[in-house]
C-alpha cells in the first residue's frame, strides 16, 4: 500500500517538476517585415473557445504588448488545435486604430457533423480470456446522435457478457453546458469455472439488461458532473429462476484538465473522477449497497516520449451484484495476473496504480494493487511489461511479479 | 460558280491571334550585361492567390526560385541557379520586402508587387562567360511558392530563416514534382545565342 500512496503522491507532484527546455531558437534577423509591429490584442472566435485551458489562455494574452512574432502565433495555434481538437484554427492578423500596431484574431473552425460513424471502439485479444470487442454505428440528426452496437466482452468483468448496445445522446439541451444521454444494453452472461464454483447460486445471472438515463452539467471548466439512475434487470441462474432488479442512482463528477504541449515543453493531462452508485430500496432495488470508485490518471509528453501514471480506489459497502465488484487482473490493471487466480469473484474493496512508459511505440509498464473484501485478505500484487503501443494499437506481455514459475499473460489489441 | 475571297477581318483577325500567340510565349526574357545574362518575366506574376492571401494577413511566404541553363544541345546542362526568397508585406505601409536567403543574404524594402517580383528575378542573374557567343541557349525560370508547413521540407516548420538550408536542398525541391495545391509557376526560352542577345535580338 506503501507504493500506491507513493505513486498518488508523484501524480500529486509531477506538473510542478522542473523540466527542461528545448535550446531556444537561435534565428537570424527576422525576414518578416511585420516583426516590428506590436500585437496589441489577441482574440478568439469560434466554436468552443471557452473551453482554453486557463494556462494557454494566459500564454495567449501575453502576446499582446509583444511585437509580433509568427512563429510564436503558429504555435499557438496549433496548440488551441490540440487542446480543443478543433479540424482548423485560422490566425487573422488586422491593424487596429493605432500606427504599427496589429489585432491577431484565432477562429476555431467548426468540426463537420458526420451523418453517419462506424466505430469500433475496443478489440483485444487476452492470452487468459479470449477475444473482446465492442463496435458502434452512429447516426446523427440535427445535433442527436443514435447509436447501436454489439459487444463480447470477456476482459473487463468477471464474466463474458455479449449482447447489444443501443443510446440516444444530445450534447446540448438549450445550452452546451447541458447534455441528456439514454443508454440501452442487453447481455447474455458465460461464467468461468472458478466463478462458479466460488459463488453462490444466487449470485450467478444468465441475462441482465440496463436502461440509464443520464444527464451531465458542465459545472465550471475543466469540471463536469453526471447523474442520473441506472435500471438493472437480471435472471438468476437459480433452479427456481427470478429476475432481479439493481437499480442505482448514479453520479459522477470529472476533471480533465490538460497543458503545455508534446511538440515544445510537453503536455500534461490529467483527468480524474469519482463516482457513486447507489441501489436503494427507493427505486425498488433488490441488492441495497453503495458503491464508490475514485480515479486518475496523469499522462505527459514530450517528442517521443509518452508518460502515463494510472491510480484507482474503490469501495462498496452493502450488498451489490456481480457486475458491479471490482475486478484486477485484465488488460488494464494489474496486467499479466489472471482475474480468475486474483479474485474470481471480484472484491468489493479496490487500490491500484500503474506507471506506463512509452518511447517512440516501445512500452514498459509496472503494476501494483490489490483486492479485498475483508482487511485481512488484503494482498498487494506486482506485475511487470513490455510491449509497443501506437496510435491506439498495443501488443504486449505482462509477467506477474511472484513466486514460482513465471506465467505471462500476452495481449493484442485497440483503444482499451 | 463565285470564287471564294478571303474577308479582310479574317486576315486581321489571325494578325492578331499570332501577335498575341508571340507576345504570350514571350515570358521569360534574356539580356546581358557585359558577361552577366540577366532573366526579366514581366507576365510572370507570384505574388497572387493564395501566397498574396497568406501575405496580406502578416504572414512571409518563402519562393523557391530556379534558373536552369542548356548550353550547346538541350540536353547538355550548362548550369542550375537556385535560390530562395522570403516576402513580407508590411500591414501599416502596404509595401512588399523582400530577402534573398540563399546564396547570400539580400534585402530590399518597401517595393510594390511588381517591383518585388521584378527585384527576385533580378537576383537571378547568372555569369555566363563559359558559353560561346554562337553556342545555343536555352534557359528555364521555376516558381514554386512553400507554405513554410511541409514536414519533408529541408527547412523544417515555423523559422524559415534557419541557416540549415543550403544549394543542394533547394535542387532537391526541384527534382520532385510540385504539390497539386502548390502554387507554382514555369517559363522557358531558346535557343538563343549571346551573340543575339548582344545584338539587342530579345526571343522568346
Amino acid at each position: 500500500m506503501r507504493t500506491l500512496l507513493m505513486m498518488g503522491m508523484f501524480i500529486a507532484l509531477l506538473p510542478a517538476l522542473p523540466l527542461p527546455d528545448e535550446p531556444p531558437d537561435q534565428g537570424a534577423e527576422p525576414t518578416n517585415v511585420n516583426a516590428r509591429l506590436i500585437v496589441e490584442k489577441v482574440q478568439i472566435s469560434g466554436h468552443g473557445s471557452s473551453k482554453l485551458s486557463d494556462p494557454l489562455k494566459t500564454e495567449i494574452g501575453q502576446v499582446a504588448g509583444q511585437k509580433f512574432d509568427q512563429s510564436l502565433l503558429e504555435k499557438l495555434a496549433d496548440r488551441i488545435k490540440q487542446e480543443l481538437h478543433a479540424p482548423e484554427v485560422r490566425m487573422h492578423v488586422v491593424k487596429s486604430g493605432t500606427p504599427d500596431h496589429v489585432i491577431v484574431n484565432f477562429e476555431i473552425g467548426a468540426e463537420r457533423e458526420k451523418r453517419f460513424d462506424l466505430d469500433l471502439s475496443r478489440f483485444l485479444y487476452h492470452s487468459k480470456q479470449g477475444w473482446s470487442g465492442q463496435g458502434h454505428a452512429t447516426v446523427h440528426v440535427d445535433g442527436n446522435a443514435f447509436s447501436f452496437g454489439m459487444v463480447s466482452d470477456g476482459d473487463r468483468l468477471n464474466e463474458r457478457y455479449a449482447g447489444i448496445q443501443a443510446a440516444f445522446e444530445r450534447k446540448n439541451i438549450g445550452t452546451d453546458r447541458l447534455q441528456l444521454r439514454f443508454d440501452f444494453a442487453s447481455f447474455h452472461e458465460q461464467w468461468n469455472q472458478a466463478t462458479l464454483f466460488a459463488a453462490a447460486p444466487d449470485d450467478i445471472y444468465r441475462t441482465r439488461m440496463h436502461f440509464s438515463p443520464m444527464a451531465t452539467v458542465l459545472l465550471m471548466e475543466p469540471l463536469e458532473w453526471s447523474f442520473g439512475v441506472d435500471f438493472a434487470r437480471y435472471r438468476l441462474t437459480a433452479p427456481v429462476a427470478k429476475t432481479e432488479s439493481s437499480n442505482a442512482v448514479v453520479t459522477t463528477l470529472r476533471y480533465h484538465q490538460r497543458w503545455g504541449s508534446a511538440k515544445d515543453k510537453g503536455e500534461h493531462d490529467l483527468r480524474a473522477s469519482y463516482s457513486l452508485r447507489s441501489g436503494t430500496h427507493f427505486l425498488e432495488s433488490d441488492p441495497v449497497f453503495a458503491r464508490h470508485q475514485a480515479d486518475a490518471r496523469y499522462r505527459f509528453r514530450r517528442g517521443h516520449q509518452d508518460l502515463s501514471i494510472g491510480f484507482l480506489a474503490g469501495t462498496i459497502s452493502g450488498r451489490a451484484p456481480l457486475f458491479e465488484r471490482f475486478v484486477l487482473g485484465n488488460a488494464e490493471t494489474l496486467r499479466g495476473w489472471n482475474k480468475f487466480d486474483v479474485d474470481p469473484l471480484g472484491a468489493s474493496h479496490v487500490a491500484h496504480g500503474s506507471i506506463d512508459y512509452v518511447y517512440r511505440g516501445f512500452l514498459v509498464f509496472y503494476d501494483t494493487g490489490a483486492v479485498w473484501d475483508r482487511p485481512e485478505e488484503r494482498e498487494q500484487k506486482q506485475s511487470l511489461g513490455v510491449g509497443c503501443r501506437k496510435s491506439g494499437f498495443q501488443l504486449a506481455v505482462a509477467f506477474p511479479v511472484k513466486t514460482g514459475s513465471a506465467n505471462p499473460v500476452f495481449y493484442a489489441g485497440m483503444n482499451f | 460558280m463565285r470564287g471564294r475571297t478571303i474577308k479582310p477581318w479574317w486576315l486581321i483577325a489571325a494578325f492578331l491571334s499570332g501577335l498575341a500567340f508571340a507576345m504570350a510565349a514571350e515570358e521569360l526574357i534574356l539580356s546581358t550585361q557585359d558577361s552577366r545574362l540577366e532573366f526579366t518575366a514581366p507576365r510572370v506574376h507570384f505574388l497572387v492567390g493564395k501566397p498574396l492571401e497568406r501575405l496580406r494577413n502578416a504572414s512571409e511566404v518563402p519562393f523557391d526560385f530556379k534558373i536552369t541553363l542548356w548550353s550547346g544541345t538541350r540536353s547538355h546542362l550548362y548550369r542550375e541557379i537556385p535560390a530562395r526568397f522570403v516576402v513580407s508585406y508590411d500591414l501599416w505601409e502596404e509595401k512588399f520586402s523582400v530577402t534573398r536567403l540563399l546564396p547570400s543574404r539580400r534585402t530590399a524594402r518597401h517595393l510594390t508587387d511588381a517591383a518585388a517580383e521584378a527585384w527576385c528575378l533580378q537576383q537571378m542573374a547568372t555569369d555566363v562567360s563559359g558559353i560561346g557567343p554562337t553556342e545555343p541557349l536555352w534557359a528555364r525560370l521555376e516558381i514554386r511558392a512553400q507554405d513554410g508547413k511541409d514536414p519533408g521540407l529541408p527547412f523544417g516548420r515555423g523559422n524559415i530563416t534557419d541557416s540549415g538550408i543550403s544549394l543542394t536542398s533547394l535542387i532537391e525541391i526541384f527534382s520532385r514534382p510540385a504539390a497539386t495545391a502548390q502554387p507554382h509557376w514555369q517559363v522557358e526560352t531558346g535557343p538563343i545565342t549571346l551573340e543575339e542577345l548582344r545584338r539587342g535580338r530579345r526571343r522568346g
